[in-house]
Order: C-alpha cells, then sequence, then structure tokens
C-alpha cells in the first residue's frame, strides 16, 4: 500500500481532467458540451471522493491513474480531447475499484 | 412500411470495405462477449495515443493485475489480452481509417447481439425504410431487425458526440411514420459510450428522442435481450 489515499487520486485526476476541458475547449462549437460534460464527471468523482476518499490507495491504483493521466496528457488533438472527456473518468474508476 | 437495401453508390461501395475488414469482426465478437471493463479498455485503447501494451495493462489494473480491491486477479485474462490485442491493432491504422473502422465495429457488435434474441437472418445491415407518401431518407439506417409485426432500427455511434439532431430526427420520424400506417417501429441509438455523456449529449439536443431507446457501452448485453 502508497501512503495515498483515494482523495489524493481523484485530485491528481481531476487536475489533468480540467487541463484535458481547456483543449476540448478549442473545438468552439462544443463549448457548453465540453463545459457540461466535465461538470457531470466531476459531480461522480465528488460523489467517490466523499463516499472513499479517505481510504488507502494501492501501488497499483496509483500507477493506473497516473498512466491515465499520462495518457490524456499526450493528447493534443481537441476532438479526441473530448472523447476523452468522456473515456478518463471512466478509466479513472475502474482503477480505483468504482463503478464506472 | 417496407425496408429496402440502400444504393450501392460510391460511399456504400467504400464503406462495405470498412466493414467487411476481418479485424471489425474480431473485435466484435471478442467484445460481444465482454465485461464492461473490457468495453471500457477497447474504448480507451482504440482512441488512446500510445500503443505499448504494458501502459495499457498497468493502466487497467482489474483486467491484467491483481485486483483493486485486494481480491484475488481477474478471471478474463486471456480475453482481455486478446482484446488489447486488437484494439491496438485498430488504433495502429491512420487516423481516418481508425475512425471508419471504429464505426463499423459499433455496427457490427449491436447486429451480433441483436442476432442472440432475433436470429441473424432479422438483422439486415444499411436498410433503407420506406413510408407511403413520405419522401425516403437519404441515409440508411445501420441495423435494423426485421420480423412480421415487430421491427426496429438502430443507428450506431462510437461516442456520445456523435447524437445530433439528424440522427435523432431520422429516428423519431421514421417511428412517426411507421405508427401512422399502425405499424410498430422500435428505434434506438447504440452509443458505444458513457450514459453519463450521453445523458449529457441528449440534454442538449432540442430534436424529439423521448420514444428513443439509448444504448449505452454499460447496456449492450440488452440489445440481446427482449426487450422489458
Amino acid at each position: 500500500m502508497s501512503d495515498e489515499t483515494i482523495r489524493d487520486l481523484i485530485d491528481r485526476a481531476l487536475d489533468a481532467y480540467a487541463r484535458l476541458e481547456e483543449r476540448g475547449e478549442e473545438v468552439e462549437d462544443e463549448w457548453s458540451y465540453v463545459a457540461d460534460l466535465s461538470d457531470a464527471w466531476r459531480t461522480r468523482f465528488d460523489a467517490v471522493a466523499a463516499h472513499r476518499g479517505s481510504a488507502e490507495a494501492t501501488d497499483e491504483s496509483g500507477a493506473a491513474v497516473d498512466l491515465a493521466i499520462d495518457e490524456i496528457g499526450r493528447i493534443e488533438d481537441p476532438h479526441r480531447a473530448i472523447d476523452w472527456l468522456s473515456t478518463f473518468p471512466q478509466v479513472v474508476l475502474l482503477a480505483i475499484g468504482e463503478r464506472p | 412500411m417496407r425496408f429496402q437495401d440502400a444504393a450501392r453508390d460510391a460511399r456504400a461501395v467504400v464503406y462495405a470495405g470498412i466493414q467487411a475488414d476481418p479485424l471489425v469482426a474480431r473485435v466484435a465478437g471478442l467484445l460481444a462477449d465482454a465485461t464492461l471493463a473490457e468495453r471500457i479498455l477497447a474504448r480507451a485503447v482504440m482512441n488512446g495515443e500510445t500503443t505499448e501494451p504494458d501502459r495499457w495493462r498497468a493502466m487497467f489494473p482489474t483486467l491484467f493485475g491483481a485486483a483493486a480491491d485486494g481480491t484475488d486477479g481477474p478471471a478474463h485474462t486471456d480475453r482481455s489480452e486478446a482484446i488489447l490485442e486488437a484494439s491496438l491493432a485498430v488504433a495502429d491504422r491512420g487516423e481516418q481509417v481508425r475512425s471508419q473502422v471504429r464505426g463499423a465495429f459499433v455496427e457490427e457488435l449491436s447486429a451480433r447481439l441483436l442476432a442472440r434474441r432475433v436470429g441473424t437472418d432479422a438483422v439486415r445491415r444499411e436498410r433503407r425504410i420506406l413510408f407511403d407518401g413520405v419522401r425516403a431518407e437519404i441515409h440508411p439506417y445501420d441495423v435494423t431487425v426485421e420480423l412480421d409485426g415487430s421491427a426496429e432500427a438502430y443507428d450506431c455511434k462510437w461516442g456520445a458526440r456523435g447524437i445530433n439532431a439528424d440522427v435523432l430526427h431520422q429516428l423519431d420520424d421514421a417511428r412517426s411514420n411507421a405508427a401512422g400506417e399502425d405499424e410498430t417501429l422500435q428505434v434506438a441509438l447504440v452509443v458505444f459510450d458513457a450514459r453519463r455523456s450521453c445523458d449529457v449529449r441528449l440534454a442538449h439536443q432540442t430534436a424529439p428522442h423521448e420514444a428513443t431507446r439509448v444504448v449505452t457501452i454499460e447496456t449492450l448485453d440488452g440489445l440481446a435481450e427482449p426487450a422489458t
């Protein structure tokens, strides 16, 4: 077990998610969809943090979340970023043992 | 109401080649029996940047490592490996081809799941639906179920962003035109994406969709089950 909690992983994921959102907002026609989509998934993360935030995270979970963060950090295409605004949360939720 | 093969125009011929790609059938066959986590793996990999399998394995510890909750490891590692390999093969295609393959894969997966419920012969692809006195839609429906007294029309999308006014109108128009002929046509969107994301997308649409079923990555197996 690492010293990290589930909340630590979610905080890191949300920081990266905000950067992904900014990339997706480059598609001007989809700005409001991107904003609402991001809000919807943040709400889900907040619920998990409220419920399990203080629980210890496993090393595997931490590594998985960091790799997912690295993956979205590689995205340059804003259209692909919008696709990942949906996929990234599900990958992270799976990694921390939550229902995606 | 009657069904008709779509015109074999240039687009249809090119797309038929994509649909016939063995990789499409391979991915669809694997994902027809997959768990939700495996389907999310496939979506991530097919839409991913990295093509290094070890990175994906580590990103999905519930599929390839000890489970995140500390219980014993996963039970379907072989299938997860096969899904990872096939999804990487899709990702390895150029951007345009990858996009086409992904679209064709969602159609093929939908058709396979529907065939489990109604049989292969009743499931058709690329069909138009004609109604008396109504100008036919140009775009065919991706998948249809054609049984006497029980017809269904499906449009298939890779992601929630594919949900738009045109597709919602087309599906709802078909349903209402069928009702005008005292026929029942169930219409649905199959979206290989999260329900939460589809709900957000639908909330942005003003086109009628109250009578359109939305099947998402979480509920794909419902295609193989009788409607409740």
